[in-house]
């Protein structure tokens, strides 16, 4: 449905993506999981036709962004991270502009700005200036002027950023119900359990290149089989080393040791090790293979760094 | 619905919602009119430079002299050059544009008056100048009815007079002291319960023959074009900074990732920001009207030259913002040329009343095109070959500036199909 090959932007001296490779199956969420500046942003700007790429090509459904432009922009719904909408206008003007734009117009635009105004639950508030809504709801409403010309391929960049846990899940729940019925998504995100919760595939973003990406039992296999342990204290990198022998380190050095811990028995070797020499140890957390430990991985860094 | 008027409906419908700035913009030409119309009054007095007025003195006689004599004399000698000329001379000056009128007495008309006939002094005005040519007039009517109310007053003792001085010899002084003596109490009873006058005025526009004059001078109506200028120019500003308030605020980005050209977008944009300044000239003209008493003239000579005008404004700012790149410095820039503008045009300082190397600039000014053209549909009542340079000019540029600030605000808006 998407194919985006060897994509290369850069904005002066700052290369934003050196080779973007991927392809997006029809009907599936894909997800783009990366840190700000990773270029998750730039990348779905390229395919949304709002950037050109100094090198690579999209092809969307078979047709080329560049030759085919307007076609292609016809078949997409874009949902941009910051909230785009008028304020002055109602949750239904906005949605009536926006719908009017692919050109939906009389009855048909009147119904499809009713049905998404029940999905994202502003039905009661639709006449209502947007500027008296709350962040929340902005989003929702953000997210239904994606969805109302029922585009087959949905670009969700960071739809949920900024507003709470809640409202967060709330948004995952509609994006799940409005995504189905063969829409085919492309989702960024640096929240890792949105990535895991919603996306059929995952590629895994930084510094403008992929790392990985897969299912994410494909990913997760990645990140090796074992738990990552990490022990944290008042300890040096010399009292600490001569005690690992067998064990796969990953991280160590003065007050902090990451490791990669087979099975239970290793576990509680390495652990009883490091107390029978009375090494300081202030906190140990065990980590189960996850996004999260492909991504510290892959990148040597947690995401929310 | 066309992308380009969903876009003008659209923005039409926020301004209407959100109406704060352009209420500001709105106020400012209204708020300008009234207080320099309070300060100077209806009929107030405005520094000018020297109205040069030629005269033809066929005539010679004393009512001729009483007329140049009068023009010659205190604040009318401050305001009016006076240059006596021959008719030929006149007339061929006043072709030229060299003057603000020419005055031409006939033969005869110090005898009509005193045997109280009607006499006629032709009034020829210059129609490159808005209101100047209008003081003259009104000076040269206020001079005859003085001239004609001395005829009647004195009618008798001119006639004495008029025989002793035709008789070949000179008064003696007991004939002058019976004269003196017999109009002395006709001074005193000079009361105003005069007749209607005789003399007349005929008036004419050089190139302009058909076109009816303006009889009053409405003091407003000489500000209020400048004023409308200064509210076209803030106005179409601050609709088309529209396109970099919608780009930081993303809406315009969510457009672009629709079907829709960039080149429409422009013209959404552009045409959106034509027509609230178009409903708010539209608003200013008709408070002009009923407000300050204003006859604007031709409402098709009116509703030709202000779309001409509104096209312009837009197509100046459009090609402005093609190059801004922030309302920072938009805020820094276009207050400056506006203001700039404005001056140049004529907005702030009558164009009379600048220097004879500040008109010069002027004329290089669009500015000056869009008040003058008012000027002249309003006070002078001329006709589509007096306002015809205007026009062309108005819409020559506005054509141009458009065109230019389109094409560069498509390429900046990514230039694609």
């Amino acid at each position: 449905m998407i194919e985006v090959r060897e994509l290369v932007k850069s904005f002066g001296d700052i290369r934003a993506l050196g080779g973007v490779d991927f392809t997006v199956r029809e009907g599936e969420i894909f997800g783009l999981l990366g840190p700000n500046g990773a270029g998750k942003t730039t990348t779905i700007s390229i395919i949304a036709g709002l950037l050109s790429a100094d090198s690579g090509s999209v092809r969307v459904s078979g047709m080329d962004i560049r030759r085919d432009g307007r076609r292609v922009r016809r078949m997409l719904g874009v949902v941009p991270q910051d909230i785009a909408l008028y304020e002055e206008l109602s949750g239904r003007e906005n949605l009536r502009f926006w719908g009017g734009l692919y050109g939906l117009s009389g009855k048909r635009l009147h119904d499809e700005a009713d049905r998404v105004l029940e999905l994202v639950g502003l039905t009661d508030r639709a006449d209502d200036a947007v500027r008296e809504y709350s962040g929340g709801m902005k989003r929702r409403l953000n997210l239904s002027a994606g969805l109302i010309h029922r585009p087959k391929v949905i670009l969700l960049d960071e739809p949920t950023l900024g507003i709470d846990p809640q409202a967060r899940l709330n948004i995952l729940d509609i994006i799940r119900d409005g995504v189905s019925g063969g829409m085919t998504a492309i989702y960024t995100t640096h929240y890792l359990e949105e990535a895991e919760k919603l996306c059929d595939r995952i590629a895994i973003v930084d510094h403008g290149k992929i790392l990985a990406q897969g299912t994410l039992k494909e990913l997760v296999k990645l990140a090796g089989e074992g738990n990552i342990v990490t022990v944290s204290g008042a300890f040096s990198r010399e009292q600490v080393n001569p005690l690992l022998k067998g064990v796969v380190v990953e991280h160590l050095e003065n007050g902090s040791l990451r490791m990669l811990i087979p099975g239970q028995a290793e576990l509680s070797g390495a652990l009883g090790r490091l107390f029978s020499a009375g090494i300081p140890i202030g906190e140990v957390s065990i980590q189960e293979p996850s996004l999260e430990g492909v991504f510290i991985k892959l990148t040597g860094r947690e995401l929310r760094d | 619905m066309n992308a380009i008027l969903l876009i003008v409906r659209n923005d039409m419908k926020r301004r209407l919602r959100s109406p704060v700035s352009i209420i500001c913009m709105f106020l400012i030409p209204l708020g300008l009119t009234l207080l320099v119309g309070l300060v100077f009054g209806r009929h107030g007095k405005v520094e000018l430079s020297h109205i040069k007025v030629l005269i033809a003195d066929d005539d010679r006689g004393f009512a001729a002299n009483f007329l140049k004599q009068g023009m010659k004399q205190g604040k009318l000698a401050e305001l009016i050059d006076l240059v006596e000329v021959d008719p030929a001379e006149g007339r061929s000056l006043m072709d030229r544009g060299k003057a603000s009128a020419l005055i031409e007495i006939p033969k005869g008309f110090t005898a009509n008056i005193l045997d109280r006939k009607p006499a006629e002094i032709a009034l020829v005005k210059n129609p490159q100048e808005s209101f100047l040519p209008l003081i003259v007039e009104e000076i040269t009517e206020t001079m005859a009815v003085m001239i004609d109310g001395a005829a009647q007053i004195f009618e008798e003792p001119i006639g004495e007079a008029r025989g002793m001085l035709t008789g070949g010899r000179w008064p003696e002084a007991a004939e002058l002291a019976g004269l003196l003596a017999e109009t002395k109490p006709r001074i005193a009873l000079v009361k105003g319960y005069l007749s209607d006058t005789l003399i007349s005025i005929g008036s004419e526009t050089v190139s302009a023959p058909g076109a009816e004059p303006e009889r009053t001078l409405n003091f407003f109506a000489l500000i209020m074009p400048g004023s409308i200028l200064i509210g076209l120019l803030f106005i179409s500003e601050i609709t088309m900074r529209d396109i970099l308030r919608e780009r930081e605020a993303g809406t315009l980005a969510r457009i672009l990732a629709g079907p829709v050209q960039s080149g429409r977008v422009v013209a959404g944009k552009m045409l959106s920001s034509f027509a609230i300044t178009l409903v708010a000239c539209a608003l200013l003209i008709a408070i002009g009207r009923l407000a300050f008493g204003i006859a604007w003239g031709s409402p098709l000579k009116l509703l030709a030259h202000v779309v001409g005008s509104i096209l312009l404004c837009v197509g100046l700012m459009a090609f402005f913002y093609g190059f801004i790149r922030s309302e920072r410095v938009a805020d820094a820039m276009l207050p400056v040329v506006i203001i700039v503008l404005c001056i140049f045009g004529g907005a702030m300082i009558p164009f009379e009343a600048m220097s004879p190397a500040m008109q010069r600039a002027a004329v290089f000014s669009p500015s000056f095109w869009v008040i003058d053209g008012l000027k002249r549909i309003s006070i002078e009542r001329t006709d589509w070959g007096g306002i015809a340079p205007h026009l062309a000019i108005v819409y020559g540029l506005g054509a141009l500036t458009s065109l230019a600030g389109a094409a560069k605000l498509r390429g900046k808006l990514g230039g694609r199909g």
